[in-house]
């Protein structure tokens, strides 16, 4: 299916915006070379004005190079063919007005030609998906830029793309959302997408990307592997529950025998887990709001295939899980099935940032959080059964399977 | 395909939760029946009618175009400024088929109102007569004269450029010609005394027009001829005398009377169109018809028939509704050719711009006979470089005022399909597209971000 080795390479990508008289004015990305391999997530960084977005924009065919060339996915991101496969979100949700949730996403549906049935199902999953269900039937005009940024969210996801470029994901929305997003990336990149975005924000880029790239003036100042660039390799840091001052003592003896600066703190919880809990806390007490109601912000839509299918089949799949799951036991055995069981998965991995103070964003302890999944809303419950009866056959390898990736990660 | 109809679903769906259409379709619906009501026209029923069809298509055809016009320059502009075409066109659709999206979007929506509003109009006018309890005289009278379609015949141009010719070379031998005009000048000026000649008649003067292939559909049907007489002196009570002689008169020459020859002594005021009725078996088997005309000279005042709209024959050549409908199409061929306008404008233009740009040419349309005029006196002056530069847009400039429907539905005037096929073919598969190309491969070429750095 990929006719070439990278999902996205530039070759010297050079844009140059001249003034009114076509003088040189400003070289906004200045002999860009870039690959992005397949299944990877890749971040462009950078501050205000160095060329993220107008790279992005480059790639998408929304601008012209003044030099260089680029191939996406193997070909032209102009062509049909290429730009059915790419799911875009730009910085802000350009939406009509006047269109209201469900009919903004089946628009979108349309342009991708999706079947009637298809359509229809992908709509709903992705409502649920981020969270908007309830407020599906209102004119996307009226809805906060968070909403707003959901919708368009889902619409990059509606058909299912195999590249995905974001633009900023996480402005303008509320911890919760950016959380969510993360989130999402992770998953996605584990069901063999690839993900190119670009954000100031750094800790969003640390905690979701593969390798990066910082833009300065439209030039490549650095790229590598985010563990690579950050491990500082002549520290060690060690972080264990709270244990006896006499053990305590024993390894600050230890340690200064190796005659090494050290220091000794409690960490601090992170402001994002500790805002994360607090919502929650006040939702579990049956607060009202009258915005996003999603609390499964990490669920994921059923028929983001987890490897590059044929469509044939993932209409199939999608018709066959998200219509009805608990008729369908047939389904089962599509090859994608194995990416279901990480629903659930992620419900626990929320609460596990809800829960656990030294939890860091790492997607790694999973375990750990089996005692707050009572707390799921009773609907999630069922539904997640549903999703259990379906997957049971395969549903503890693929948790390992979960816990290898998010270590590569 | 898909992806074109989706746009066009969403153009309209956008188009009618927007304010402004609301807003005209209510104006509109209150209006026309309202209209309905008040409009008298010169007091009769027939000018009744005539004045509510011709203003009610008018104002709806204005307020249409109008219409047509905002959309099509604001949806196109609005999606690019409020940036919806960065999530549209990275998804599997052409540019090219997201602007024909936008187009049969607005033809649609096009359609529908116009559909609704001369659904209205046509109701009110057939049922005008019945409400207000039309006497049946009066009722025969709409029924001839107003609820039909008739073809319109008028006098042969007579050539008179040798007359021409010989008055100016007389005038020009004996050194008469006036100074400071051109020839050309002249010579307009003689041709047109010339053939008003042919159409005046002095005191007891004749006057004959021949016609030939007249040939009214039905059997017991009317001919009706129209006219309108100008004057050299007004006479005191502003009436004119005139006899019309109607039918084949060659027979007289031979004596040999098969169809009738109809006589109308007539007294009728001047500068004002009037209609006498004649009986269809006036025309030849061959369809040949003459009509005599003689200045009574109970006046001393010589009678001209103007060259514009003096005389002409008019007979049943198709049904009201026929032509209501091809009244309402010319109006349609009118919007489908401002959609293309409006496209083209927005695909390089801001929103004010196109749409001033877009009005311009509209109002030059509805007014192209004054327009093509000035510029052709121009063209006089700059010849082959006008020719070349300013003429082709002349040409592309739409010709509304020729085709107005109100034009062919006053008079009961037939519209033929052949007139309508001409207009459809030059307003709408030459200019249109032609618009529509250049929008096309603008707005293909187009770099769609803004420059943000």
């Amino acid at each position: 299916m990929n006719n070439t080795e990278y999902a996205i390479e530039t070759f010297s990508l050079t844009k140059i915006f001249s003034d009114w008289w076509g003088r040189d004015k400003v070289y906004a990305v200045d002999e860009l070379s870039l690959q992005i391999h397949y299944n990877e997530v890749f971040g462009l960084l950078g501050p205000n004005g160095s060329g993220k977005t107008t790279t992005l924009k480059l790639l998408l065919g929304l601008l012209h190079p003044t030099k260089g060339r680029y191939t996406v996915l193997g070909g032209d991101s102009t062509n049909p063919k290429i730009n059915k496969r790419i799911g875009f979100m730009p910085e802000e949700s350009y939406l009509y007005k006047y269109l209201n949730a469900r009919e903004t996403l089946d628009f979108y549906g349309r342009l991708f030609r999706l079947p009637s049935k298809t359509r229809k199902a992908r709509i709903e999953a992705l409502l649920e998906m981020v969270g908007l269900k309830a407020v599906a039937n209102r004119p996307v005009g009226t809805f906060s830029k968070g909403m707003a940024r959901r919708i368009g969210l889902a619409q990059a996801l509606i058909n299912d793309p195999d590249l995905l470029i974001l633009d900023e994901p996480t402005t303008g929305l509320d911890p919760l959302g950016t959380r969510q997003i993360k989130d999402l990336i992770i998953q996605l990149a584990k069901r063999g997408k690839t993900i190119l975005l670009c954000s100031h924000l750094l800790a969003d880029v640390e905690d979701v990307c593969d390798r990066i790239a910082i833009l300065y003036g439209g030039k490549v100042q650095t790229k590598g592997r985010v563990k690579d660039l950050l491990t500082q390799t002549n520290k060690k840091q060690i972080t264990i529950d709270a244990i006896s001052d006499n053990a305590m003592g024993q390894i600050e003896q230890i340690i200064q025998n190796e005659q090494v600066e050290y220091d000794i703190i409690s960490p601090m919880d992170k402001l994002e887990s500790f805002f994360i809990k607090t919502v929650t806390t006040a939702k579990q007490e049956g607060k009202s709001t009258s915005g996003v109601t999603s609390d499964s912000t990490t669920k994921i839509s059923d028929f983001l295939t987890a490897t590059p299918i044929e469509p044939g089949i993932l209409d199939k799949l999608v018709t066959a899980t998200v219509a009805d799951g608990t008729t369908d036991q047939a389904a089962t055995t599509q090859k994608v099935e194995p990416a279901k069981p990480e629903e659930p998965k992620q419900d626990d991995k929320l609460i596990s940032e809800l829960t656990k103070p030294e939890q860091t964003i790492e997607p790694t302890a999973v375990e750990e959080t089996k005692p707050a999944e009572p707390d799921t809303k009773s609907d999630q419950q069922t539904k997640k059964d549903i999703l259990e009866q379906l997957t049971s056959d395969n549903l503890e390898p693929q948790g390992d399977n979960s816990q290898g990736d998010s270590n590569d990660a | 395909m898909r992806s074109i109809w989706a746009v066009a679903a969403n153009t309209v769906k956008q188009t009618l939760r927007m304010k402004l259409p609301a807003t005209f379709i209510i104006l509109l619906a209150i209006l026309l029946p309202v209209m309905g009501f008040i409009t008298t026209g010169d007091g009769t029923m027939k000018g009744r009618l005539q004045t509510f069809v011709s203003y009610g298509l008018s104002l709806t055809s204005l307020l249409l175009c109008l219409l047509t016009i905002i959309i099509s320059t604001y949806t196109i502009t609005n999606d690019l400024k409020q940036k919806h075409l960065y999530t549209i066109l990275t998804k599997p659709i052409r540019r090219w088929q997201f602007i024909l999206g936008k187009f049969f979007g607005i033809i649609i929506l096009d359609a529908i109102l116009l559909f609704i509003f001369s659904a209205i109009i046509y109701s009110i006018t057939i049922y005008t007569p019945r409400f207000l309890d039309a006497d049946p005289n009066t009722i025969a009278q709409l029924k001839n004269e107003f609820y039909t379609a008739r073809a319109s015949l008028t006098p042969p141009q007579v050539d008179v450029s040798k007359e021409v010719d010989e008055h100016y070379n007389r005038l020009h031998n004996t050194g008469q010609l006036p100074p400071g005009m051109s020839r050309n000048e002249i010579l307009t000026q003689l041709t047109n005394q010339k053939k008003l000649a042919k159409r005046a008649s002095g005191p007891g003067q004749q006057l004959l027009w021949e016609f030939e292939n007249v040939k009214p559909i039905g059997t017991d049907q009317y001919l009706f001829i129209r006219f309108k007489y100008d004057v050299s002196v007004n006479p005191p009570d502003l009436q004119a005398y005139g006899r019309f002689d109607v039918g084949d008169i060659r027979q007289i020459k031979f004596g040999n009377i098969e169809t009738p020859i109809y006589r109308f002594d007539r007294k009728d005021v001047i500068r004002t169109f009037h209609e006498i009725q004649v009986p269809a078996d006036a025309i030849a088997k061959d369809g040949y018809l003459a009509i005599r005309f003689l200045n009574v000279p109970l006046n001393d005042t010589v009678i001209i028939f103007p060259i514009e709209d003096g005389l002409e024959v008019l007979y049943k050549a198709g049904t009201f509704t026929a032509n209501f409908i091809k009244a309402i199409l010319l109006i349609f061929l009118r919007l489908i050719f401002l959609i293309a306008l409006g496209i083209f404008a927005a695909s390089f233009l801001s929103f004010p711009v196109a749409i001033m740009l877009s009005l311009v040419i509209f109002f030059i349309g509805t007014v192209s006979g004054f327009t093509l005029e000035s510029f052709e006196s121009l063209g006089e002056e700059m010849g082959l470089v006008y020719d070349f530069t300013i003429k082709p847009f002349v040409l592309l400039l739409p010709q509304f005022d020729k085709v107005a429907p109100a034009k062919f539905m006053i008079p009961a005037k037939f519209l033929s399909w052949t007139l309508l096929a001409q207009v459809a073919a030059t307003m709408v598969c030459l200019k249109a597209l032609l618009l529509l190309i250049a929008g096309l491969i603008i707005f293909s070429c187009k770099e769609i971000a803004k420059v943000i750095v």
